[in-house]
């Protein structure tokens, strides 16, 4: 028996609302990954996007980089990994420059400020800037990465590093110091667009 | 010479591998006392005992370079307990085999803080604060903050 026009009408809104609902659900969940989340399951992924201040007080956007490969390398002034690694990320950005690459530090310090709290947030500028002073990376700086930290997977350990197509899909993440030549491997699996061969290396 | 650095690197990158990794929050502990008894109003010495997660290691009290957290012991005021001086140990100068060339000076295993206290007469729940920064050979973890409770009586 048919149903009478009404209850159709009420059943195709009701299904119209549940898939709106799922499509929201799946769309805030995509932007809120869980903290401490497994860095592999950012493979082959979509790199979320976000806004930060570099030292100049210029916003930068991750997707105004899309199409070139970039490595997202978290950091912070108090690791010592972290700063032996800035000469070679500087070296293998100026080598691939010219291929579409780019690499862009991202300050975590991991105090989790408040944007109330001036003093502090003077004082982590200071130390970025000595940093970058003794460093000299060639690549941008941003603050404040501690704002973002949640995105990527709220990582427990510096330097984090995540490799991105020029699609702006992850295919590789590195946790720890890893030595140049695997940077470099990274950089060129990034550069050659295989999402689907990405790897987590520990 | 190349061979050498690279068994250096597979070394430094196989020791990484090995060594268990603590979850947040587990790279230091406080491990006694508990509880201390101190004549009221007068200097005493407390000997504080801690343990460092195995592979990792935590800066000294001074750190060789400018840019490393120094740990650091504290007594919050107005507990009937204060803090009058604190002995901290020396590091021990290490390097790691990515930077030979770097010495950092960092506690590792167990470490003993000498502090100083003076306690007012009475029953104090005191919830001291260590403030670390903890790394392995590859990786280091945010700055952290614990808190040491030691149950404080003077008499």
């Amino acid at each position: 028996m048919p149903l009478p026009r009404r209850k159709t009408l009420a059943l195709i809104a009701a299904s119209a609302l549940l898939f709106l609902i799922a499509l929201a659900s799946r769309r805030h969940w995509k932007q809120t990954p869980t903290p401490h989340a497994d860095p592999a399951t950012f493979i082959g992924k979509p790199a979320p996007d976000f806004a930060l201040k570099d030292l100049n007080g210029r916003t930068l956007r991750l997707s105004d980089l899309r199409g070139k490969a970039v490595l997202l390398n978290f950091w912070a002034t108090w690791c010592g990994p972290c700063m032996l690694e800035t000469p070679w990320l500087s070296a293998l950005r100026d080598k691939y420059a010219r291929q579409g690459f780019e690499v862009v530090g991202i300050s975590t310090e991991g105090e989790d400020l408040t944007p109330n709290d001036s003093a502090g947030h003077a004082r982590q500028l200071a130390a970025v800037r000595k940093f970058v002073a003794l460093t000299h990376p060639s690549y941008p700086i941003l603050l404040d990465g501690d704002s973002i930290c949640r995105l990527y997977g709220d990582q427990e350990a510096l330097p984090t590093s995540f490799y991105l197509n020029k699609e702006g899909v992850i295919v590789a993440v590195q946790m720890g110091l890893h030595p140049e030549s695997e940077i470099e491997a990274d950089i060129r699996k990034a550069l050659a667009q295989q999402p689907a061969h990405g790897a987590v290396q520990q | 010479m190349a061979v050498a650095a690279t068994c250096a690197w597979a070394q430094f990158i196989n020791d990484g591998l090995t060594q268990p990794k603590p979850r947040n929050g587990e790279a230091v502990e406080y491990l006694y006392p508990e509880q201390v008894t101190v004549a009221a109003g007068k200097p005493s010495q407390v000997s504080l005992h801690f343990r460092i997660a195995q592979g990792l290691h935590i800066n000294s009290h001074t750190p060789h370079d400018e840019f490393l957290i120094p740990t650091v012991f504290s007594i919050p005021a107005g507990k009937g307990v204060k803090l009058t001086h604190i002995d901290y140990p020396k590091g021990i100068d290490i390097t790691l085999p990515a930077n030979p060339q770097e010495k950092l000076s960092v506690y590792t295993n167990d470490f003993i803080l000498d502090a100083q206290i003076v306690a007012e007469p009475g029953n104090h729940l005191v919830e001291a604060k260590l403030c670390f920064q903890a790394c392995d050979q590859r990786e280091c973890m945010p700055p952290k903050t614990i808190p040491v409770a030691i149950d404080i009586i003077g008499k």
